[in-house]
């Protein structure tokens, strides 16, 4: 299976997520996602930024969110998977040293 | 089929009105949202939440509904088997394409989502000639990976189920299982995009993608930050206070480690570069020392340790005596 192609033009992205460039432009905007690149004709996004991309539309859509709210959302959620994950991990390392 | 009490899912009153139906839904929305919520049943749940609101938001709907209600939903089942009304779904993301048996029996065949009606708006925005031929559904799982098989790009079969339409528009679940190429140096979380290997799209539309979502089992000796690999170092009181030279595992074949004297439980040795592999170099590995006492004392033992108690002068609590 070819992994080539991971990194996606604006034109692209819109067809992985099923947006307009509007929704794209937007969401970049409100630094929601970060793509490479000074303007939209050159922007490259990542597989990582159309996950985070489909994941703001759906919340968006579903619990009729405006934009910088999602922001605010997605910005949370991210922090909130960080700290589960290093909480995660933390509570790991501490069984190790604890148990015999 | 079972009758679906879309009032009882919002928890509203038959007769609420269009506002409180939104709030409800919102509110139970921002619960059970499958990208918010931790719940086990999330996904489940917001499909049934998400097609309740779709009925009662629409007059035109919900006035249907309302008349197949009050005579008593004839012809469907009335327990409230909620969730298990025979549908499977998907590991995948809740683009609620897929409501249930009991919506399409209403509200006719195949449903797709109204992302026009939201703020997306692609109808009017260049997408509008892939209404009828609508791009396959995206499916999204997790790819378990061991440590071990982050080290070289390696070929992994993936197990997966997606929605297959056959050819009179009946929808099942299928298996699928792919060899994927997992490039070496892939992190916890990292995202694999594969195209056109998600659900059938509808008409001439393409397939929808898989994307899988790097998952690290868990190691029973090693610990991951970042790049660097972390190992636990069992030693003796004597080889903390002496120093020693020890051999130890990594992921590929034995290193030797040498613990200086005076070592403390908790101390972090770094070796460079002995870590996992990343795109570009390695990160670290990390021995993190732990002192272990001995399970049993002889009195031979016991006797050792009191001359060094004796003659050692140490005490550990001296901070609580200021």
């Amino acid at each position: 299976m070819d992994l080539s192609a991971q990194y996606f033009s604006l034109e692209e992205i819109c067809y992985a997520t099923q947006n307009p460039s509007q929704t794209i432009i937007e969401i970049v905007n409100q630094g929601i996602v970060e793509p490479e690149g000074a303007g939209p004709e050159t922007w490259l996004f990542n597989t990582q930024m159309i996950s985070v991309t489909k994941r703001a539309c759906r919340l968006h859509r579903d619990l009729e969110i405006d934009w910088s709210g999602i922001a605010l959302a997605i910005s949370l959620i991210e922090e909130l998977d960080q700290l589960r994950d290093e909480n995660q991990r933390l509570r790991k390392r501490l069984e190790r040293f604890l148990d015999q | 089929m079972d009758f679906q009490d879309y009032y009882k899912i919002l928890s509203v009153a038959p007769d609420a009105d269009s506002k409180t139906i939104k709030t409800a839904y919102r509110k139970l929305a921002r619960k059970y949202h499958p990208d918010v919520s931790e719940h086990h049943e999330a996904e489940e749940k917001f499909k049934q939440i998400a097609e309740a609101y779709e009925v009662l938001k629409d007059p035109k709907k919900r006035a249907q509904y309302d008349e197949l209600r009050e005579h008593g939903g004839q012809g469907y089942r009335q327990e409230q088997t909620q969730g298990t009304s025979g549908q499977h779904y998907s590991q995948s993301s809740s683009d609620h394409g897929d409501f249930s048996d009991f919506f399409s029996s209403i509200f006719g065949g195949a449903y797709q989502p109204e992302e026009g009606a939201g703020a997306h708006g692609f109808s009017q925005q260049g997408f509008s000639s892939q209404r009828a031929a609508r791009k396959g559904q995206d499916i999204e799982t997790d790819m378990p990976i061991f440590l071990e098989d982050t080290l070289a790009t390696s070929s992994k079969p993936i197990s997966y189920s997606l929605p297959h339409r056959d050819a009179q528009g009946q929808v099942s679940q299928v298996n699928k299982t792919l060899n994927v190429k997992i490039p070496a140096g892939v992190a916890e979380g990292e995202r694999i995009r594969l195209k056109g290997q998600g659900g059938q799209g509808l008409g001439d539309a393409p397939s929808g993608d898989l994307y899988l979502r790097i998952r690290l089992v868990p190691h029973p000796l090693f610990d991951v930050e970042a790049h660097n690999l972390i190992l636990t170092v069992p030693l003796a009181p004597w080889e903390a206070a002496l120093g020693t030279s020890l051999e130890a595992p990594t992921l590929s074949g034995k290193i030797k480690i040498t613990i200086p004297a005076n070592s403390q439980s908790g101390q972090r040795l770094r070796i460079k570069g002995k870590g996992l592999v990343r795109k570009q170099g390695h990160g670290d590995f990390y021995a993190v020392l732990k002192v272990v006492m001995p399970g049993s004392v002889s009195e031979e033992s016991k006797q050792h340790w009191q001359q060094l108690a004796d003659a050692a002068a140490f005490d550990p609590r001296m901070e609580w005596r200021q």
